[in-house]
């Protein structure tokens, strides 16, 4: 799957779930751009887009992404 | 040597005028910060000062290690690295707090299994400080296996972090990055950081003295003697203690932020007026918030990642292992454990109607007052805190109950009032709150003061500070509430 692919898909999740129609995301987002993505929050993105790409992350990856680039770039590695 | 003291007063003018004399050599200056902040620990406790030298050096290696086996690519050995030092961290905690209360809990347990065991109680001696140093010594390890940080190269800059005097005893505790980030530039002479500073010690020493220490007085009276008095004096003095704690560690976080402002450092936030949340989830994040989002970072989430796959109930049981840490934190005794669980079973209504999902916003009227609904919230949400630090503040659970069932027993009574004490604190208090209110919805408010006394605004503010700490403090050198921790 392209680079490309996974960030489209990565913020259709995230528009899903964070009940955000007019998200847009780029590599360089973080948690702090967004209000709604919170640590809470972040747990639910977690499940769906493990669920979505049927993948699972370990917790040192989950917990060492600083934006969205880097969530990017684990789900890739991952396909 | 307590910081609201004559003592640390001239050690902090010494110091100040030193460390800004060398302010154009950075190196020299960090140095003799450390030197500083050893000298000030070895007062305090000279004994422990080599421990804690010994578990800087430790860590600092540690994270060496971490850095270079990720490197490598050996994960393996980041992750064993990584669990040894939560291992010490934890193990030192548990030795020098816990040793003796796990040990006579598990004889009391076996023993309703007709098992007799015997336990003699050690005498340890606790290193002062160490529920704080060892968390940032901990974060410092686990940042790095994150991938949050890069390794400190200079032990020395990472022995300033650990060992920074304002916060050692007591906190904030501050986190590796943002800290070690500003022993990395230089601190210069800044007028209006240092005037801001004073300023910000000055209204941590009134909470302190004017409030914390004038309700002590009551409080103590009352809850130390709760067999003599009625249950309306025990419930009126329990609805006061959480006001006396803010003051407490409220004040006191103040001093250490505003000494640490006056040394050209930002020191973590650790309270933002916290009898202004409307919930319990908004209690704690305005409450210890240092303690609280350290927790957060590195026990709640942990536990919430682990346990992702079973949604609201895993969150539920990742916040109450999260709540009872917060308890225990506190120290070796079932009274910081029922604390602890109380606070986590309070969040599950939270997580099963959704509102712990959703950040809390305060509605306001159109003069910017909140709307009766959250002043309610507000008023409920102390008085659930208040119940929890009625536990928190007893010796022992059977004194809980005994207060408990004096409170269900003693109705007769009168109120016992000590008008003075009352009417000193009800004036301060008073301040507090106004302060308080203002900070949260009126932030762009300031007192109208008469023209030519606007270029004065900071001279006034601090000359009236030090009049009410004169005018209401009390002057004998209260032991903070948080040193015991």
């Amino acid at each position: 799957m392209e680079r490309n692919d996974i960030l489209a898909r990565v913020e259709e999740i995230f528009r899903d779930e964070l009940e955000l129609d007019e998200l847009k995301l780029t590599d360089e987002t973080t948690a702090d751009d967004v209000e709604e993505w919170d640590s809470l929050s972040h747990i639910q993105l977690v499940v769906a887009l493990e669920k979505d790409f049927g993948i699972k992350f370990s917790s040192r990856e989950i917990l060492s992404w600083d934006n969205v680039g880097d969530l990017v770039d684990c789900i890739q590695k991952k396909l | 040597m307590v910081v609201n003291s004559l003592p640390f007063l001239w050690f902090f003018i010494a110091v100040l005028v030193i460390y800004y004399l060398c302010q154009q050599r950075r190196e020299i200056q960090n140095g003799f910060l450390l030197v500083c902040s050893y000298w000030f620990y070895t007062q305090i406790d000279w004994r422990m000062a080599g421990l804690l030298a010994i578990l800087t050096i430790i860590f600092w290696l540690l994270g060496y290690a971490v850095e270079k086996s990720i490197a490598l690519k050996k994960e393996r050995a980041a992750s064993l690295y990584t669990n040894i030092s939560v291992t010490i961290g934890i193990g030192a905690l548990f030795y020098f707090k816990y040793l003796n209360f796990f040990a006579e809990s598990f004889v009391a347990a076996t023993s309703l299994f007709g098992i007799h065991l015997s336990w003699a109680a050690v005498q340890i001696l606790v290193p002062v400080g160490l529920s704080f140093f060892s968390f940032k010594l901990m974060s410092y390890v686990l940042d790095i296996y994150h991938g949050k940080i890069v390794h400190e190269r200079n032990l020395f800059d990472f022995a300033n972090f650990i060992a920074f005097f304002p916060t050692i005893l007591s906190g904030p505790i501050d986190r590796p990055k943002p800290f070690l980030k500003q022993l990395k530039q230089s601190r210069l002479f800044k007028s209006d950081s240092l005037m801001e500073g004073f300023r910000r010690v000055l209204w941590g020493m009134f909470m302190k003295m004017c409030i914390a220490d004038r309700l002590d007085i009551y409080i103590s009276a009352i809850l130390g003697n709760y067999s003599h008095h009625s249950a309306i004096s025990i419930v009126f003095a329990a609805l006061l203690y959480p006001l006396q704690m803010y003051a407490d560690f409220g004040g006191y976080s103040e001093m250490a932020i505003g000494i640490g402002q006056m040394l050209g450092f930002k020191v973590a936030e650790n309270f933002r007026r916290p009898f202004l949340s409307i919930n319990i989830a908004d209690y704690w994040r305005r409450w210890h918030m240092s303690l609280t989002s350290w927790l957060t970072d590195y026990v709640f989430m942990p536990c919430n990642i682990r346990f992702r796959e079973w949604g609201v109930n895993g969150t539920i049981l990742a916040i109450m292992i999260n709540m009872i840490f917060v308890g225990l934190w506190h120290g070796a005794n079932w009274t910081f454990f029922v604390f602890g669980l109380y606070h986590g079973l309070l969040f599950i209504p939270l997580m099963l109607s959704g509102q712990f999902f959703k950040k809390s916003k305060v509605k306001t009227n159109q003069n910017g007052w909140p709307t009766s609904r959250f002043v309610m919230q507000m008023i409920g949400t102390y008085l659930l805190v208040t119940i929890g630090q009625f536990i928190f503040r007893a010796n022992s659970m059977s004194e809980v109950w005994g207060m408990v069932g004096q409170v269900f027993s003693n109705w007769q009574g009168n109120i016992f009032l000590d008008f003075a004490t009352m009417a000193n604190a009800g004036i301060c208090i008073a301040a507090l709150i106004y302060v308080d209110i203002q900070e949260e919805w009126f932030p762009n408010y300031k007192l109208r003061m008469p023209r030519w006394s606007e270029p004065w605004r900071w001279e006034l503010t601090v000359a009236l500070e030090i009049l009410a700490i004169v005018l209401f403090g009390v002057f004998d050198s209260n032991q903070f509430i948080y040193f015991q921790f």
